[in-house]
């Protein structure tokens, strides 16, 4: 323990006062060296990706330079709350900006003026397609197409040919890629996914997302695979897919304790993991040398997924996922 | 009790009632005796301190400087429950306050009548909506027979029935009345007029805030005029003649259409009779 | 209705019943799905899987239909029942407390957030909706902040025990949440509050008029804060019940509960300006808008439609409720 604990509860109160803004900033912005901002979102795996920033911020500030954390607190205004992340990041006198474009339109112009002024720009976890036509340098996350194909294909491999795809989050691009790739990655190996589109009314409310799945499979017993867009969904779905006394196969995107312990114990049988850790501490310290010393990657695009995490392997990944690193 | 029979003696008074907001003076030395079995008319135009008034009389305000004399003692109503408490019971212009509730539950609002005992002490709903009807009543409002009527479908006439009613039922010594009949058609209003007499053939003091010079001459056994917060006249019936009343009040103004509306009234007033 | 007494069966009377609406919205809504859904929405698991969303959104919506009779609204719902789960799972999931202990810690911690709710109202006589919106906002940041600084996660995991898991977390008949038996038995105490108890008649004038139900005499003030104690100790129950059910608890969870308790609340007839509504009602409303959002999935149609399917049905069972009620408006039985 670094930190008394007078100054954590100092902080959770601070953080719990700056929420209103729906502006999360953690570090101090102390003066003197380069100011490498991250820019994230709220949930339970951008904790995994902020575990990794700050990893990586420990090698910054060892360097003589300030890392800076900036969070969404949600997800229901995303283009123009990250713009006014980035407008922050470069009014506070950023030198490198490592960031997710999740709204190509919106963020994109913005991207453009910071690099522009000179600032460096790395896109992680979302954005590979167009990082390079608004000028970001790297991109440093999954390809969530490819993760999407990578598990439809495994999944018509084990014999589970009809899936459908629990989507929470149906207007976001983002997600829609994932549910868009298990669709093709069936589809090559001769089965298929539909998307199941959850309303906005059942956002966060496990037993709506349950219940719906149950629906879905009660009403076509033929679907042999349910897979859910993140790790909170795929709870919620398990319970539906006894409650309808199906054997259909559950998988997931995105990682948690509970998930790996399914997979571990043969209830669950397979999990897509991107690796958020990793993500999190390569976009900090990428953007960190890219400023500091203008050193980039070979690779304008270095891939931390799509890794499938099965039986054979979920035992290993449990450890890491315990201390936030997975 | 023996004193708020008689009727020579005050139930309550105001004695040189001051009442200033910020810099505002809304009522400036009043003097009011208010007698049991009788009919006293506040009378004034629209921002004369008429709600000021009763805002101090039912315990909403404390006056400024002055006094209250509550049954002949130097009282202080410190909220409207402890004016409440000792009998005086306000009745706003649309009556029943809660038009949402049933007649019978409006009725017993704060003393709900119960029956059974312990946990399973549960709302009397029969005796309450069998009292607020032969309460409506006895006060001559036949058409209400149903206690589980809300309050909102009552014509405006029989809501200040239900809201006088509940007073009488509930013992109130003195009852003010806030411009009762000024949303009402002109039978409504000689209908609660009506019922304002009966009121005080019960002994009750009222308190009749109007600026309807025929409906205070109709009932009224003492009127007090007001002007800018000031009492600008007080007297007994019968010693001012409408047209002084009106003149003071309004300044003449308006006074051919009032004359007729007057006509019309006391027409109705006999035949109804 | 002239020559009518009253303890004979009136149908005029059933229809100004304030609830006859919701029960007509629930009705259509429920044939609706029974035609589109055929048999696996009308079979036990059908039943199960509306009344399961069903109960859940009651447990919150009958303590925040006494809050919008008496005048009041409460949109911070939704982070009391991260509240609620997440601290049940960081007590008894992270520090190993044992399971019953993390259920009162996360009860507490939601009625204590109503009891603030209810103090700042009262003493600041700003409007509710105010004060419980940032309410809504600032329990989410602490939830969030402590959460992190905790467990250094959102997501916390949590096994409750066997006890807590019979009574909150488990699927009777393998397809009923216990939570449908919760909602029942709170409903029954909700509607002996409000029909056969004197506070039942104060939250009524409370919403129908503060100063005037104050000029009675009523405590005002303790009322609008036990109401609010109340739904904040439910909406931290719901919690408990999706720790227990899904073995683990998010921050970010119960958000989508505050506009569908009001919804539902609102299908069910009360009104929003205060002063009236049912019990009856407000299950009636409740069931509906479970049935809606939950039959779309047994129909087979694409689920992007979900949303508009479901805002349209709304908006019907609220228009069908209202016509009904002004009837209930209307004059009653007249003496003929």
């Amino acid at each position: 323990m670094k930190k008394s604990l007078t100054v954590k509860f100092a902080a959770a109160f601070a953080v719990a006062a700056l929420s209103l803004t729906g502006i999360n900033a953690t570090a101090a912005n102390a003066a003197g060296g380069n100011k490498i901002y991250v820019l994230g979102g709220g949930d339970a795996f951008f904790a995994v990706v902020k575990n990794g920033f700050e990893s990586a911020a420990l090698s910054v500030k060892a360097g003589g330079d300030t890392p800076i954390w900036l969070g969404l607190q949600n997800y229901d205004n995303i283009g123009p709350d990250m713009v006014k992340l980035i407008q922050t990041a470069v009014a506070q006198g950023a030198d490198a900006i490592a960031l997710p474009i999740w709204d190509a339109a919106a963020e994109g112009p913005e991207i453009k003026k910071a690099v522009a002024k000179g600032i460096k720009v790395i896109a992680y976890n979302a954005g590979e397609p167009v990082m390079k036509k608004y000028g970001a340098s790297a991109y440093i996350g999954t390809n969530e197409y490819t993760a999407g194909v990578k598990a439809g294909e495994y999944l018509a491999s084990m014999g589970k040919k009809n899936a459908i795809c629990v989507n929470d989050q149906p207007a976001s691009a983002n997600i829609k890629q994932r549910c868009d790739g298990l669709a093709k990655g069936e589809k090559n190996k001769g089965g298929k996914s539909t998307q199941l589109s959850l309303p906005a009314t059942a956002f966060g409310n496990a037993t709506a997302i349950a219940n719906a799945v149950k629906g879905a499979i009660t009403k076509d017993k033929t679907i042999n695979a349910v897979f859910t867009i993140s790790s909170a969904d795929c709870d919620a779905s398990v319970v539906g897919v006894k409650a309808a006394g199906s054997k259909a196969a559950i998988g997931s995107f995105d990682l948690s304790e509970n998930i790996l312990n399914r997979v571990k114990n043969g209830e669950q049988l397979v999990a897509v993991d991107q690796q958020g850790w990793l993500q999190g501490f390569l976009a900090t310290s990428t953007a960190w040398q890219y400023a500091a010393y203008g050193i980039l990657p070979a690779t304008t695009t270095i891939l931390t997924g799509p890794a499938l995490i099965t039986k054979a392997n979920a035992a290993t990944v449990i450890a890491g996922v315990k201390t936030g690193q997975r | 009790m023996a004193k708020a029979k008689d009727s020579s003696a005050p139930i309550l008074a105001l004695n040189d009632v001051s009442k200033v907001f910020g810099g505002y003076r809304a009522l400036h030395d009043v003097s009011l005796n208010v007698y049991p079995g009788q009919v006293l008319c506040l009378l004034g135009d629209n921002g004369a301190g008429k709600s000021t008034l009763i805002k101090v009389l039912s315990g909403f305000h404390q006056p400024t400087s002055g006094t209250l004399e509550w049954e002949g003692e130097e009282a202080n109503f410190k909220s409207p429950k402890d004016a409440n408490d000792r009998g005086i019971a306000t009745v706003h212009q649309f009556g029943g306050t809660f038009p949402l509730m049933t007649i019978g539950r409006s009725f017993f609002v704060g003393v709900e009548p119960t029956k059974g005992w312990g946990p399973f002490k549960r709302f009397n709903k029969k005796y309450a909506n069998e009292t607020a009807v032969r309460e409506m009543q006895a006060l001559g409002i036949t058409r209400v027979t149903d206690g589980d009527r809300l309050i909102g479908s009552l014509s405006g006439g029989e809501r200040q029935a239900s809201a006088i009613a509940r007073a009488v039922h509930f013992g109130a010594k003195v009852l003010i009345l806030d411009e009762p009949t000024a949303a009402l058609g002109v039978k409504e209003a000689t209908h609660v007029l009506r019922i304002i007499m009966q009121a005080k053939l019960k002994g009750i003091a009222v308190i009749l805030v109007t600026h309807n010079v025929t409906h205070a001459l109709t009932v009224g056994d003492h009127f007090a005029v007001l002007i800018r917060g000031e009492k600008a006249d007080d007297f007994k019936k019968g010693e001012r003649t409408r047209e002084q009343i009106t003149d003071l009040m309004a300044g003449g103004e308006a006074m051919a259409e009032l004359e007729e509306e007057l006509n019309t009234l006391t027409g109705t007033i006999n035949r109804v009779n | 209705m002239a020559g009518q007494t009253k303890s004979r069966f009136d149908f005029g009377t059933l229809l100004r019943r304030p609830e006859f609406g919701a029960l007509i919205g629930t009705i259509v809504v429920f044939v609706f799905f029974s035609v589109a859904g055929g048999e696996p929405f009308t079979d036990l698991g059908g039943w199960a899987a509306w009344l399961n969303v069903a109960s859940e959104l009651g447990i919150i919506a009958l303590p925040v239909a006494l809050i919008m009779i008496a005048g009041d609204l409460d949109l911070s719902v939704g982070s009391t029942i991260a509240a609620g789960g997440v601290t049940m799972a960081v007590v008894s999931g992270f520090f190993d407390v044992p399971t019953p202990i993390g259920v009162v810690a996360g009860l507490a911690f939601g009625a204590l957030i109503g009891f603030i709710n209810g103090i700042i109202i009262v003493r600041t006589n700003l409007p509710s909706f105010v004060v419980t919106l940032a309410t809504q906002f600032a329990v989410f940041g602490l939830v969030l902040g402590l959460c992190k600084l905790i467990t250094g996660t959102v997501a916390v995991n949590v096994k409750a025990d066997e006890g807590v898991k019979a009574i909150f977390g488990t699927l009777l008949f393998g397809n009923f949440e216990t939570a449908i038996v919760i909602w029942a038995v709170l409903a029954l105490l909700v509607a002996w509050i409000l029909i056969k108890t004197k506070y039942g008649n104060w939250i009524y004038a409370i919403g129908g008029d503060m100063v005037s139900a104050k000029a009675t005499g009523i405590p005002v003030n303790k009322v609008r804060v036990w109401l609010f104690v109340g739904s904040g100790t439910a909406s931290a129950l719901v919690g408990v019940i999706q720790a227990s059910l899904y073995d683990s608890a998010q921050v970010s969870g119960g958000a989508s509960f505050v506009f569908n308790s009001i919804i539902a609340v609102v299908v069910g007839g009360v009104l929003l300006t205060g002063g009236y509504g049912s019990v009856v009602g407000v299950i009636l409303g409740t069931m509906t808008f479970a049935i809606v959002s939950q039959g779309i999935f047994f129909t087979g149609w694409d689920s992007d439609w979900a949303s508009l399917i479901l805002g349209g049905l709304l908006l019907v069972a609220v228009l069908t409720n209202n016509t009904f009620r002004r009837l209930a408006f209307s004059s009653g039985k007249k003496k003929g």
